[in-house]
């Protein structure tokens, strides 16, 4: 790579990153004073879910569609601290039997990503390393006891997550990230319940805490970004869908998952970028064979 | 600005931080019905007088006299106790701690475990047909039984019967021997649970082990071995406990058992085993209702899913005649076709789609579906914590679940009775639009279950506990409502319901007023 090539790509490295930094997961931060805000459409369906650890399509539910928008914001505090919140509202709908979906605000995230590092890693490229710490707690007084309806599990979350990022001259990009989230107590509107093989007399519901990581490979050239993902979450205890039974707010919801998206930056208004993305679940346990199209507009502002 | 945005943002994070540790990091949950140590109000020592259900009387078994208190096996019995107090283990103590708390009590929770545990419908084949439950094959796919609520209403009620059957006979030979618990008798016993002054033998711990476990087992089949083990860990608590010795136990055993064969007997030719029909009975209710006019029931899972059991409504009552179940019935629905019923259905169209928060968790609160111990057994959790708050002996405690048990099992025989009469179809057969926010139950609407079970136990709880009588009034109805909130009941299966429940609870009312034990 000629040395003047890797200086264009330096020198629009900071406005890329502004605008494609957007997820608590990724590698990026947002230069200071930057703010972006933006909403993302979320389409996501299945058919085919775990009961446990079998595969099964329940008549009675169909296709469960959930739709959501959610905002999202971001903001350089300074270069090296980001603030970042999501606020979604969730739709859920099932296509067979007289089960009702339900609708409202979820569960608003506010997190904060501070660079602990960033250097030059051999001549290639930059490696950078970052603390997430990220606090989420329901919007709304929505039920999480009509799963797979229900739009949330209703639980308040702290998690704790270290990212290391390498950013290629050339332009690839590979990101790692890991998380662990302390859950709390759930609340249910009924005096007993029955999970993990044991009856609770009370309507408290302990909440596993929840294991995850993703490891992000991408290509970015000019306007476009280009970031491959495969995620996986385990929790970390909670009982499985009995046979025939609903899902249960506990349960041991687990996941591997594979997320494709393009980001595009448009050459104007060059503050405007466009996202697209697909996810499909390969393997879980006590979820939904999920697909997940989504799309977002999301803006850069300068301050 | 950054620098003063940075410290806020940080307290933000570190305060939502401090706020999950708070609540958050103590995950553990604790049962909210707690059981202290039972001190019983009184010993209610004319139990053995009481009138009896099943049995003759307290003299259809006969209990043998104990050896002497100052006889050489006696002293033996009490050395080992006193072997055994000097050498419990952590978990010794903590059994003697769980059982402590009242065994009607403890074995109650653990019923109603069973139920929870065994309330689930069977998974349809590929082929789209629903396996049947075979008590002869209880550990196969489908687990057997499908503990549903006029399953779970039977098994409440056969296990409660038995408990104060056999409770009332062990009283009756507590006090023609007067025998007394080892703590009293031996000072160098203690006594590691309240041991009173009732008489020890027959034990009234393992009356009650032997009675529940032989119940179970024919009820809960697939559980026998965790149910064995608790039934011992319950003499053993007492042994250990100094309450009662070896001779004592072994008679109540040897008593709760027999008494658990003459329940067991009666179960065995109560009509159960024709509950579930056939697929050409099935079809002549559909016909029947279309003769008569009316659209008949059809269910709506998918695949289609045979109905409960139809013919629960045939099994023999606790309390009632055959005759009286009949004219206690309420009379026919509206007919599918009425303006009546196009004004009910309306109701729960408009009644569904608008519904608050507060109704949502009404609806919630009593759902008592699938995989939950149903509406009887949230009425016997309702009942616990005033038997225990009153401090009751073990029989008496055992006569209000008997008492409160049989209703809702005549209720449940009685509602089902009715459900197959009418085969009315539910609110969302008739209007497509509705949508539930519970599960939809697959039988017949007309009159509702939980109307009915609540009726029922309201009356027999707010008879025996009459200071709470307007709160069991105000549950009642809050429980039947939450069907018309749930998108599943029309109004007029609850107002009937509740009518209907009412009568079929006066009778264990009645029962109560005349039984001795006022």
């Amino acid at each position: 790579m000629k040395l003047s090539t890797v200086r264009v790509f330096l020198l629009l490295a900071p406005l890329a990153a502004s605008l494609r930094a957007q997820t608590i997961e990724d590698g990026l931060m947002m230069p200071r004073a930057a703010l972006g805000t933006g909403f993302f459409y979320a389409h996501e369906w299945w058919s085919q879910y775990w009961e446990g650890t079998l595969e099964r399509y329940n008549g009675n539910i169909g296709t469960l569609t959930t739709q959501s928008i959610t905002w999202m914001a971001g903001y350089g505090v300074t270069d090296r601290l980001n603030v970042i919140a999501l606020l979604p509202y969730v739709w859920t709908r099932a296509s067979q039997g007289p089960l009702q979906g339900m609708h409202g605000l979820q569960d608003f995230t506010l997190a904060a990503k501070y660079r602990l590092l960033s250097t030059s890693f051999t001549d290639r490229g930059t490696l950078r390393a970052m603390v997430v710490g990220a606090a989420g707690i329901p919007a709304s007084n929505y039920v999480p006891d009509f799963l797979p309806l229900s739009i949330g599990l209703a639980s308040r979350r702290f998690a704790g997550r270290f990212t290391l990022n390498f950013q290629a001259h050339a332009g690839w990009f590979v990101t790692g990230s890991a998380a662990y989230t302390w859950r709390t107590k759930v609340t249910l509107d009924r005096p007993a319940y029955y999970t993990n093989g044991q009856l609770y007399l009370s309507n408290q519901v302990a909440m596993p805490n929840v294991v995850d990581y993703m490891v992000t490979a991408g290509y970015e050239q000019g306007r476009l970004c280009i970031p491959i993902s495969f995620s996986q979450q385990r929790t970390q205890g909670g009982g499985d869908i009995r046979r025939q039974d609903m899902p249960f707010v506990s349960n041991r919801m687990d996941w591997v998952k594979v997320d494709g998206r393009v980001i595009y930056t448009l050459p104007a208004p060059r503050e405007l970028s466009i996202r697209l993305g697909a996810s499909r679940i390969v393997s879980g346990r006590n979820v939904g064979q999920a697909t997940t199209l989504t799309s977002g507009l999301f803006y850069t502002f300068h301050l | 600005m950054s620098s003063r945005l940075r410290p806020s943002v940080l307290a933000v994070i570190v305060s939502c931080a401090a706020t999950l540790a708070g609540s958050g990091c103590d995950n553990t949950i604790t049962s909210s019905e707690a059981l202290p140590p039972l001190e019983m109000a009184s010993l209610d020592s004319n139990a053995g007088s009481w009138r009896m259900i099943v049995l003759s009387g307290p003299t259809q078994f006969t209990v043998a006299a104990p050896a002497a208190e100052t006889s050489a096996a006696y002293a033996a019995e009490l050395a080992a106790i006193k072997t055994a107090q000097s050498n419990l283990t952590a978990a010794q103590r903590g059994s003697i701690d769980y059982w402590s708390g009242g065994g009607v009590l403890r074995w109650n929770q653990i019923v109603r475990e069973l139920v929870a545990r065994f309330n689930l419908p069977p998974a349809p084949r590929p082929d789209g047909t629903y396996p049947v439950p075979d008590p002869e094959n209880p550990f196969a796919d489908p687990q057997f039984p499908f503990a549903n609520p006029p399953y779970a209403a039977r098994a409440y009620s056969y296990v409660a019967v038995a408990q104060y059957e056999a409770l009332k006979t062990a009283w009756y030979w507590k006090y023609q021997f007067h025998r007394r618990s080892p703590a009293r008798i031996d000072s160098g016993i203690r006594a590691l649970m309240p041991v009173g002054d009732l008489p020890a033998y027959p034990s009234e711990d393992a009356v009650l082990s032997g009675v529940t476990v032989e119940m179970l087992k024919v009820l809960f089949p697939a559980a026998v071995a965790e149910i064995t083990q608790r039934a011992a860990e319950q003499r053993n608590a007492a042994l250990w406990s100094g309450k009662a010795a070896a001779s004592d136990i072994a008679a109540g055993l040897a008593l709760g058992k027999a008494v658990a064969a003459t329940l067991i007997a009666r179960g065995s030719a109560d009509g159960m085993k024709n509950a579930v029909g056939n697929a050409a009975q099935w079809q002549a209710l559909a016909d029947s209702a279309v003769a008569r006019g009316e659209i008949p029931w059809i269910s709506q899972e998918s695949p289609p899913r045979p109905p409960m059991l139809p013919n629960f409504g045939l099994l023999q009552a606790w309390l009632m005649t055959s005759a009286e179940e009949t004219t206690e019935r309420p009379p026919a629905p509206p007919s599918t076709s009425s303006a009546q019923m196009r004004q009910e259905v309306s109701e729960v169209r408009q009644t569904v789609d608008h519904l608050t928060r507060d109704q949502l968790a009404i609806a919630y609160k009593w759902n008592d579906g699938a995989g939950t111990y149903t509406p009887p057994g949230h009425w016997n959790s309702i009942a616990a914590a005033y038997v225990r708050d009153a401090r009751m002996s073990e029989v008496r405690a055992a006569r209000v679940f008997a008492l409160l048990n049989m209703a809702m099992h005549d209720a449940a025989v009685g509602c089902w009775g009715v459900k197959y009469t009418y085969f009315n179809p539910r609110p969302v057969q008739l209007d497509p639009g509705i949508t539930t926010v519970i599960g939809l139950p697959n039988f017949p609407a007309y009159p509702s279950g939980h109307s009915t079970f609540s009726a029922a136990a309201a009356m027999v709880l707010g008879y025996l506990f009459p200071e709470a009588a307007p709160d069991f009034a105000a549950m009642k109805d809050e429980a039947s409502i939450s069907r018309l909130y749930g998108g599943i009941h029309y109004r007029s299966d609850i107002e009937r319901g509740k009518e209907h429940g009412a009568r079929i609870g006066g009778y264990a009312v009645r029962f109560a007023q005349q039984d001795g034990a006022n």
